[in-house]
């Protein structure tokens, strides 16, 4: 019961973490970003090169390698910084035009998925489809595994499991102070609340819509990074299923609110781990199960507010 | 010539397909709906033909299987698509904005594991050997059941935008309040757009089951549905002719791109990049797309210009010229 607990909110606040670089990004535009699966997927294997880690013989870059091995404390935030950028790159390039233009917001969601096509797929290209594992040794001299029952009756729970809600806590914490308690904050939740005023107050909208890409961007890859410190990178794919699921945890929570997207990753993530074994086949399924309850009882999501008509 | 249709016979069979496929995304699309459900229902229809044909439900004499129970099996496949749609449809479309794309998302995602969980649907490994109407190792003997499909999608599509419905739904991809306060019921006719392509989507699924004699879990998923995105986009959005064109251009292209490489004059890793490197320009196509063509390769502009040939008559004259 413990174990199945601490298994989902792991997995639970991975998924909130990833939820909030969607929620960032639709609060201040109203767009989902769907190209931010395939941040995640990149955060994950920019992780993977700064430790040193050597790609297979498929791919334009069959068995290359970076020079350096870094430690994993270093690579995690290092390669989540790169993914971050990422995230700039794709506003600039996929967002921005649009923008300028006052393009139908159908059109920016399908540029989007034209980015998250194409970097997949550059991916695919360039190291191939095969599954890379981390290094086993990134914790260095921690043990496995925790006993959290008796040494008659043990309740194992991996260490990777217990960083990854170490590390989630830290950086929702961060984010929230961030958010709620800095003049960067305060700024960036003008511009969400209406672009145009915040704009006309003094606040450089352009440069705050950048900077959330970039922590949208950060934010993805940081979860990319845990999921394949936990299981592994499962090709270039791995990120659109992930993806996927993390729009069913924005719905719930309620579009572009940030506890939302806290509370609908670990309300999915928990759900997902009491999933019975005999079931096991269809836990891929939860997540939009509960995306189309939501739609069918209360559309605004958990936390969400009442959904007004504008005219 | 001939020789032109043996070899390729394949291929303009997936291109005409592949043209009814972008019509059934189009069709939602004329209500301002993104719908990403096009591969679940084209999953669908597949399946349902798949196990219809598999000798316990219908019987045949001879080798090759009898085409009105192709047609039998494409009448049933779409029927249960559009009942399918309803109700997935109605939850997500009584809300404005992107829910459909979200609720489709969803729906894609439970149905492929579905199909990679129960019995009837082969698990993982699907279904093999679905027996075929036409003695043609090339293929092409399909063009009669795909051509006329086609032929009459894109007839019932075109003169839907000229009659009361069609309006309706572009009236409401325009603007959904003012569609509203015009007396149009826009969830009504949302979710009529959104059955209409589910409905078509699953007719191509249940022919191209026997076409490509082979089914699984990998024929409805987001990818096929991002690829169905970028034959309405880029063939253009407006008009029921775009997606047609797209569609075939889209799916030609690898071939083409296949065959130009090997006929050298290539430099060798671009070649290499056009075989293996589709998906990537697909994927820059759309953003490209969107940035600098919005309204694709067939714009509403391109038919006005055609249609303001003659000379117009002299301003304050009396009659517009006809639209």
């Amino acid at each position: 019961m413990l174990q199945q607990v601490l298994n989902g909110l792991a997995i639970g606040s991975v998924y909130a973490i990833f939820a909030l670089g969607y929620t960032l990004v639709f609060s201040i535009l109203g767009i989902i970003n769907f190209a931010h699966g395939a941040v995640f997927t990149l955060g994950a294997y920019f992780t993977y090169t700064l430790l040193g880690g050597v790609f297979g013989f498929n791919g334009l870059l069959a068995n290359g390698q970076l020079g350096i091995q870094l430690p994993f404390v270093i690579a995690l935030p290092l390669g989540s910084v790169l993914a971050g950028l990422i995230g700039v790159l794709i506003e600039r390039l996929a967002f921005r035009p649009l923008r300028l233009r006052g393009a139908d917001p159908l059109l920016t969601l399908v540029s989007s998925l034209g980015v998250a096509v194409l970097i997949t797929n550059l991916i695919q290209y360039l190291v191939g489809a095969e599954i890379y594992n981390f290094p086993a040794d990134i914790y260095g001299t921690l043990p496995k595994a925790v006993n959290f029952g008796t040494a008659g009756a043990p309740v194992p729970v991996r260490t990777v499991q217990l960083v990854i809600i170490a590390v989630s806590v830290v950086i929702l914490i961060a984010l929230t102070a961030i958010i709620n308690y800095t003049r960067f904050g305060k700024a960036l939740r003008a511009v969400a609340e209406d672009a145009t005023t915040a704009g006309l107050l003094g606040i450089n909208t352009d440069r705050f819509i950048l900077l959330t890409f970039f922590l949208s961007g950060f934010l993805g890859g940081v979860a990319g990074t845990l999921i394949a410190s936990s299981v592994s990178i499962a090709g270039p794919y791995f990120g659109i299923a992930f993806g996927l699921k993390g729009l069913a945890v924005i719905v719930l929570g309620g579009l572009g609110e940030i506890p939302g997207a806290v509370l609908g990753g670990l309300v999915i993530g928990l759900a997902e781990a009491f999933v019975p074994p005999q079931y096991s086949g269809y836990k891929d399924a939860v997540a939009f199960a509960i995306l189309f309850a939501v739609l069918l009882v209360r559309p605004r999501g958990l936390l969400g507010r009442a959904l007004v008509q504008k005219v | 010539m001939t020789e032109f249709f043996a070899t390729n016979g394949f291929l303009i069979v997936s291109m005409t397909l592949a043209a009814t496929l972008a019509l059934s995304l189009y069709l939602p699309l004329m209500a301002g709906q993104l719908s990403l459900a096009g591969p679940g229902f084209y999953a669908l229809g597949g399946y349902i033909a798949a196990v219809l044909s598999d000798g316990k439900h219908f019987t045949w004499q001879g080798d090759l299987y009898p085409v009105p129970l192709v047609l039998l099996e494409m009448a049933l496949a779409g029927l249960v698509c559009a009942v399918a749609a309803v109700i997935v449809g109605v939850p997500a479309l009584r809300l404005r904005g992107i829910y459909l794309a979200l609720a489709t998302i969803a729906f894609v995602e439970i149905l492929r594991v579905v199909s990679l969980n129960v019995e009837i649907t082969g698990g993982a490994v699907g279904i093999f050997g679905i027996p075929q109407p036409y003695n043609d190792p090339s293929k092409l003997a399909y063009l009669w059941l795909a051509g006329p499909l086609l032929v009459g999608a894109l007839l019932f599509t075109a003169r839907l935008e000229r009659i009361r419905v069609g309006r309706a739904f572009i009236a409401i991809r325009e603007d959904e309040l003012a569609a509203d306060a015009m007396g149009i019921n826009p969830t009504g006719y949302k979710v009529l757009a959104f059955t209409l392509g589910a409905g078509l989507a699953g007719m191509v699924g249940a022919l191209s089951a026997h076409f490509i004699n082979t089914w699984n879990a990998r024929q409805g998923t987001f990818d096929a549905g991002i690829a169905l995105l970028a034959f309405v986009l880029i063939g253009g959005s407006r008009s029921a002719l775009g997606p047609v064109l797209g569609a075939m251009i889209l799916t030609a292209l690898p071939e083409v791109l296949r065959q130009a490489s090997d006929t050298g004059g290539l430099p060798a890793w671009l070649g290499q990049f056009m075989k293996d490197g589709r998906l990537i320009i697909y994927g820059g196509l759309l953003v490209l797309g969107t940035v600098f063509l919005p309204q694709g390769l067939i714009t509403p502009a391109l038919f006005e210009r055609r249609r303001r040939k003659p000379p117009a008559a002299p301003v304050g004259a009396k009659g517009e010229p006809p639209l």
